[in-house]
């Protein structure tokens, strides 16, 4: 249990005083008074202050939902500060969690107001912020109460929305309602066309100009909007690269997180229903769904994906899409099942589009003879092999370069959706 | 080689630099006069382990030599004062220099506190002085010294309690 307890310096300042009062009265030596009276003075007044109170300290964040890259500011409370006239807090070093000020000290007098700590996780996942120790010391440094060490509160930390639009529609919108252009003719509010009334159309829908016009009754013809279902497929098998979060280099399991959440919060926002499968040891599969709930339960989701060594590639991926899904594989596609996988999920009828998140995870040491490197090499040789074959088969591979990385992939498979299959 | 911890505060730096250099000043003053080699050795030596951890129970040795040294050779002149100002400097460098680990910046306020603290108590110093210089001890009344010694011994006493911490 803590106490107050008399600091070294007041110890230090009383045998320098009474030493010296002993010395010059024992040994008459004057020189010793003269050189003893300031620690009198110092050992007096610490002695004098000494605190009979038993303080409590606590330290609260202020915010217990984080992005990565967000702050949030650590305060004391401390219930007595009557006896307190210092207060210093240094917080724990903890794996990509910056602090303010930068190295986790900061100290101030009671009269000032508490000191704060800022804390900054820099990159998403579990994080553990908030350890500290406290010191509180009394007038003239007499007295110390602690060091305490305060425990951590572990947060989930979200994943960075990184910046990202898309003017594209998905190319197969199947829901009933939601803000996609549908290849049908219906209830919307998108024109279509104007054309003679016919039996059955809604009066409201007459447009009276071209009516008058051409003397005979026009209807405007709008096309229905719908929604469509978007499915995630986020490799969490293996993370090559160091990653340096949110200010550094970014690893590939970095990139594929942030591309998914990017897209989520897109895709939600956009009316779309979104589902997500992590594949990983201990892979998660999220329903499709909407809203802000939902895209919050996909964020945590995300936050908390892990690679381990034990992790397998799936020999299919088993999501349930219909043939008007879009999937979305966010993968360094490393694994020769995994892109076996995409490529039966693309017979089956969904479209599929493959988002490329080596980034620079591979790029080998600046030796290129050492063993590393051309391994390294020889592996993303391989990988590329792979996707040219998968590429081959229809599925756009496209690298994840932030806003606007899947326009061009998605006007295409729109365009490839409105011509007539014809089955083997 | 890094001589230095990361993110070393240069307030930080400074106090230390005070705690090591304060009391071997206080005895340069003594020159032309050499002090003996172990004295000589001792209050950098001390001094330097003072200041890397200004809570050590060593930040007692320097002092201590440094002014036994001087009530050795009975010296009651000027120098006095700076050896007692100087002596004082470096206890209230490394009392600020404790507040926290060497990445602690230095409170502006703080600092402005204990300089205040420092001046207040710098005033017995001159009284003191003064009084060892001019008062005459074969003036003193014939029970002074009995009664100077029983209340050191008490002060002692009751250091010795007050300092004792209370177990809770």
């Amino acid at each position: 249990m803590t106490s107050w307890r008399p600091t070294p310096a007041l110890v230090r300042a009383c045998l320098l005083a009474l030493g010296g009062l002993t010395g010059g009265v024992v040994l008459g030596q004057e020189a010793l008074v003269v050189l003893a009276a300031p620690f009198l003075v110092l050992a007096a007044m610490g002695l004098a202050s000494r605190p009979r109170s038993t303080p409590l300290v606590t330290a609260r964040l202020d915010h217990h939902r984080l992005h990565e890259g967000q702050g949030s500011t650590s305060r004391l409370d401390v219930d007595d500060l009557t006896a307190v006239e210092h207060v210093t807090r240094v917080a724990g070093v903890a794996a990509h969690v910056a602090t303010s000020p930068p190295y986790g000290a900061v100290g101030a007098l009671t009269g000032d107001g508490l000191p704060t700590l800022g804390f900054s996780p820099r990159r998403w996942g579990r994080r553990a912020l908030g350890a500290e120790r406290v010191a509180l010391t009394s007038a003239w440094a007499g007295w110390r109460w602690g060091p305490l060490d305060l425990p951590e509160h572990g947060l989930s930390v979200l994943p960075q929305t990184a910046p990202y639009d898309s003017r594209a529609e998905v190319p197969q919108p199947d829901g009933l309602v939601g803000r996609h252009r549908s290849r049908r003719v219906g209830q919307g509010t998108e024109f279509e066309g104007i054309r003679p009334f016919a039996t059955g159309d809604r009066l409201k829908r007459i447009t009276w100009p071209v009516s008058l016009r051409t003397r005979e009754l026009h209807v405007i013809t709008t096309r229905a909007e719908q929604d469509a279902g978007v499915w995630l497929v986020v490799d969490g098998l293996r993370d090559i690269g160091v990653s340096g979060g949110i200010d550094g280099a970014a690893s590939t399991l970095d990139l594929t997180v942030r591309a998914a959440t990017a897209l989520a919060e897109h895709h939600v926002r956009t009316g779309d229903r979104v589902g997500l499968l992590v594949l990983a040891a201990d892979g998660v599969r999220v329903p499709l769904g909407g809203g802000p709930r939902h895209l919050h339960r996909l964020h945590g989701t995300l936050a908390r994906v892990r690679t381990e060594a034990r992790s397998v590639a799936p020999e299919r991926l088993d999501l349930g899409a219909g043939a008007g899904s879009v999937v979305y594989v966010l993968s360094p596609m490393l694994f020769t099942p995994l892109v076996t996988a995409t490529a039966s999920l693309q017979r089956s009828g969904a479209s599929v589009v493959v988002v490329d998140t080596l980034g620079e995870g591979m790029t080998g040491d600046a030796d290129r003879l050492a063993l590393p490197s051309l391994a390294a090499r020889m592996q993303r040789i391989e990988r590329d092999d792979r996707l040219q074959r998968l590429a081959g088969l229809g599925t756009p591979v496209v690298p994840w370069r932030g806003p606007g990385t899947l326009d061009t992939v998605l006007h295409q498979l729109a365009r490839r959706a409105q011509v007539p299959r014809v089955r083997a | 080689m890094r001589l230095l911890p990361p993110g070393v505060a240069a307030s930080a730096l400074a106090l230390r630099a005070a705690v090591l250099v304060l009391p071997c000043l206080a005895l340069v003053l003594a020159l032309p006069e050499v002090p003996h080699w172990a004295v000589s050795f001792g209050v950098p030596l001390s001094a330097a382990v003072w200041a890397r951890t200004p809570d050590h129970a060593i930040g007692v040795v320097p002092p201590v030599l440094v002014g036994g040294w001087w009530a050795s050779h009975g010296v009651v002149d000027w120098r006095l004062l700076l050896v007692a100002a100087l002596l004082l400097g470096a206890h209230v460098a490394a009392t600020l220099a404790s507040y926290g680990p060497v990445t602690l910046a230095l409170d502006p306020h703080l600092a402005r506190l204990w300089l205040g603290r420092a001046l207040l108590v710098l005033v017995p110093v001159p009284l003191a002085w003064l009084a060892v210089r001019g008062l005459d001890p074969a003036w003193a009344p014939p029970g002074t010294w009995l009664v100077t010694g029983v209340l050191t011994v008490v002060l002692l006493l009751v250091t010795a309690r007050l300092v004792r911490a209370e177990a809770r």
